[in-house]
């Protein structure tokens, strides 16, 4: 028998594929890129024609993010205490000064608190279900199962009018909790429904064999289940982190202050006429960074994860 | 901790054991499963159905005091012959279809090139999957400074191949140009997805298939629409469906590009009804509009379970 | 065809589940056509009819 094989193809073939590709994703990459660079410009250079893909580096994005300023004549900055700072004089040549902090450091941390919280929620409850889903019979097993990932699909503003009127009776509109049993509530479907792709995977010979040992179904579930699933979980869990982080509408129509999570404040960050792009920019890059490297560094595990499981690899 | 109904079945004879077992698992079953459907009654069964009764009155949110009326189903008739209704309809059909169709295009021959297994493939993949996974929010509202007219990249960019200038036009504030700007914008972010199924499809294709193709001297442009298309065809159905439902409900994105206009041109279904529900405040008659995308997101989606059960079989 | 009628009529679950296929797709290519308002105002009962009937006919034996 030859190395030739009819299924790996030519080299040249390779090479060409290959060019396109990278092709492809250079384009594509190059929006995230400005993003980055735009938040490490000044405003005059976000803002200049031609665009400027090369420029001195500045931080002014990044304190115009987590600052509010207010504007001072020469007069006054020169009667001021030398900068403490370096945001302070940055904003200063400017003739601005600082303030206070501005509202970005509350909203991502709200985006922390409410996509870890739900995250937590979605996965524990998800496991449970998830579990009895694929080795017990459950009555009317395959309706529940629809039943669950439909409500996944549902348009989130049909759902958002009566959880609106809902929220205002209980007191959870614009609270924590109320987002975070919201986020949840769509999460599980998604959780159940990867979560038993992944159980299944694991035989029942050794569950039963810790049956037959003596351990109880719960004890079985928890020492030999669990950490068995361990990665089907986790790679879940970035998915369901991920939905709950990106998600605008729900956010921006029962938030307003006080639990408004980041994608509904960065687009209402504003400087003198119009947007602050750099602040934007600089706001966006914080906000989208972790996902870009969560995605890198997970990349086998969170591919799996995109069609409800129907991706095998 | 020894369970004492576990100490009990040991001690028992075997038929009466599994029973004693049995019995518990159905009740671990049902505890297991029983705070999942709690929430998901709670958050997603009973706010639909208030919505179904509310789409039957003239309730409104900012009113809640006022008397509330009982319409029948006034509301549907209404929506269902409203020309503007049937606009935005005809808006998001203009989304929907083209994002799908130019989506399958470059998805397909994404995962058919990536497929060559050329070295270093499965970085470029994560790379190429970025823009999917991002907040479609955060990054719709960073592309309205991409499109500006004067400063944006899109409009150099335009400017630098075709000689036209950069400042003679404007994506998001031309009414031909808009429609097609928000679907320049999901494609770039949603063409990763449907390039993933489609390699998942065609690595499930099996090897032998190929080789005995060979051995029957097929030319490889008859392996590829005898062979290739046929076999990644479910997957991309399956693709096209999901991406259907999403997008017949897209709202984050699009509101952020162009937030429904210039003059309700991008004006997509969930818009309108975002408008309908928390700015005018028709509760009732925003109600019965949810009812039917709600319905047809409901159908849509069944015929996907169908379909992805298919794929599961393979 | 005839194959497909005969299983309409014994209620077998695969023509069933392909009949409210076709309405719904049809429901949802009424909603969203550009060319009759009529086809717009009906197209909700035709995907609230193949939806029910879908949910009916998934319980029918294969």
């Amino acid at each position: 028998m030859s190395s030739y094989s009819v299924t790996e193809p030519s080299a040249r073939s390779k090479s060409v594929a290959a060019v396109l590709v990278v092709l492809y994703a250079v384009i594509t990459l190059l929006p995230l890129l400005w993003i980055i660079s735009t938040s490490f410009k000044t405003g005059p250079d976000s803002i200049s024609y031609p665009p400027k893909a090369i420029f001195s580096p500045t931080v002014e994005g990044y304190v115009n993010l987590f600052t509010n300023r207010t504007r001072a004549t020469t007069e006054q900055l020169a009667t001021m205490p030398p900068p403490a700072n370096f945001a302070e004089e940055i904003v200063r040549k400017r003739n601005e000064v600082i303030t206070g902090p501005s509202r970005f450091g509350e909203r991502f941390l709200n985006s922390v608190i409410i996509g870890f919280g739900s995250t937590f929620l979605s996965i524990m409850l998800g496991t449970l279900a998830a579990y009895a889903f694929s080795r017990f019979k459950v009555p009317l097993k395959d309706d529940l199962l629809f039943f669950i990932l439909s409500t996944r699909m549902m348009p989130p503003i049909a759902v958002a009018i009566p959880i609106f009127l809902m929220y205002r009776t209980l007191g959870l509109s614009d609270t924590h909790l109320g987002m975070i049993l919201l986020y949840t509530g769509v999460n599980i479907s998604l959780a159940v429904w990867l979560l038993k792709g992944f159980i299944d995977e694991i035989p029942r010979e050794y569950e039963e064999a810790a049956l037959i040992d003596g351990y109880t179904r719960f004890q079985a579930f928890r020492q030999v289940v669990l950490p068995q699933a361990a990665t089907g979980i986790a790679s879940t869990a970035i998915f369901c982190l991920i939905f709950a982080w990106n998600e605008y509408a729900f956010a921006v129509l029962l938030t307003s202050g006080n639990a408004q999570t980041a994608p509904p404040f960065i687009p209402t960050i504003i400087g003198v006429g119009g947007q602050d792009w750099p602040a934007v920019a600089a706001g966006a890059t914080l906000f989208l960074l972790p996902v870009m490297i969560f995605t890198i560094l997970l990349r086998k595990h969170l591919l799996r994860g995109i069609t409800f499981g129907a991706v095998r690899k | 901790m020894p369970n004492p109904l576990d100490t009990a079945a040991r001690a028992t004879p075997d038929r009466i054991a599994r029973k004693l077992r049995g019995l518990s698992d159905r009740a671990i079953a049902w505890a297991f499963v029983a705070p999942t459907i709690f929430l998901l009654l709670a958050i997603n069964i009973f706010p639909l159905i208030w919505t179904i009764r509310l789409s039957f009155t003239n309730f409104a949110a900012n009113k809640p005091n006022a008397e509330v009326k009982w319409v029948g189903l006034r509301n549907y008739e209404r929506i269902l012959t409203d020309p503007d209704i049937w606009q935005t309809m005809q808006a998001t059909a203009h989304f929907l279809v083209w994002t799908i169709v130019l989506q399958v295009l470059i998805g397909f021959t994404l995962a058919w090139l990536i497929n060559r297994k050329f070295r270093g493939n499965d970085l470029l993949t994560t790379l190429i999957v970025l823009p999917m996974m991002l907040s479609p929010a955060v990054v719709g509202n960073f592309w309205t400074f991409l499109y500006q007219p004067q400063i944006g990249l899109i409009n150099y960019a335009v400017e630098f191949f075709t000689g036209i200038p950069a400042s003679s036009f404007s994506m998001l504030g031309s009414v031909t140009l808009a429609p097609w700007a928000i679907v320049i914008v999901d494609t770039w972010m949603w063409t990763p997805f449907v390039m993933l199924i489609c390699l998942a499809g065609l690595r499930s294709i099996p090897d032998y298939i190929y080789e005995a193709a060979e051995v029957d001297r097929a030319s490889p442009w008859r392996q590829f629409w005898t062979m290739t298309v046929p076999m990644v065809l479910p997957f991309l159905m399956l693709a096209v469906l999901f991406r259907g439902i999403e997008n017949f409900k897209m709202f984050d994105l699009v509101v952020q590009l162009t937030g429904g206009g210039p003059g309700d041109t991008t004006l997509l279904s969930s818009i309108e009804l975002k408008r309908e529900a928390f700015e005018k405040w028709r509760t009732g008659y925003s109600s019965a509009y949810a009812i039917i995308l709600f319905v047809t997101v409901f159908g849509l989606a069944s015929i996907y379970v169908k379909a992805l059960n298919k794929v599961k079989e393979r | 065809m005839t194959a497909f009628i005969s299983g309409l009529l014994s209620f077998r679950r695969g023509p069933w589940e392909m009949l409210a296929t076709i309405l719904i797709a049809l429901g949802v290519v009424m909603l969203m056509q550009p060319f009759a308002l009529w086809a717009f105002t009906w197209s909700f009962v035709v995907t609230l009819t193949g939806t029910v009937m879908f949910i009916i006919t998934s319980h029918f034996p294969e």
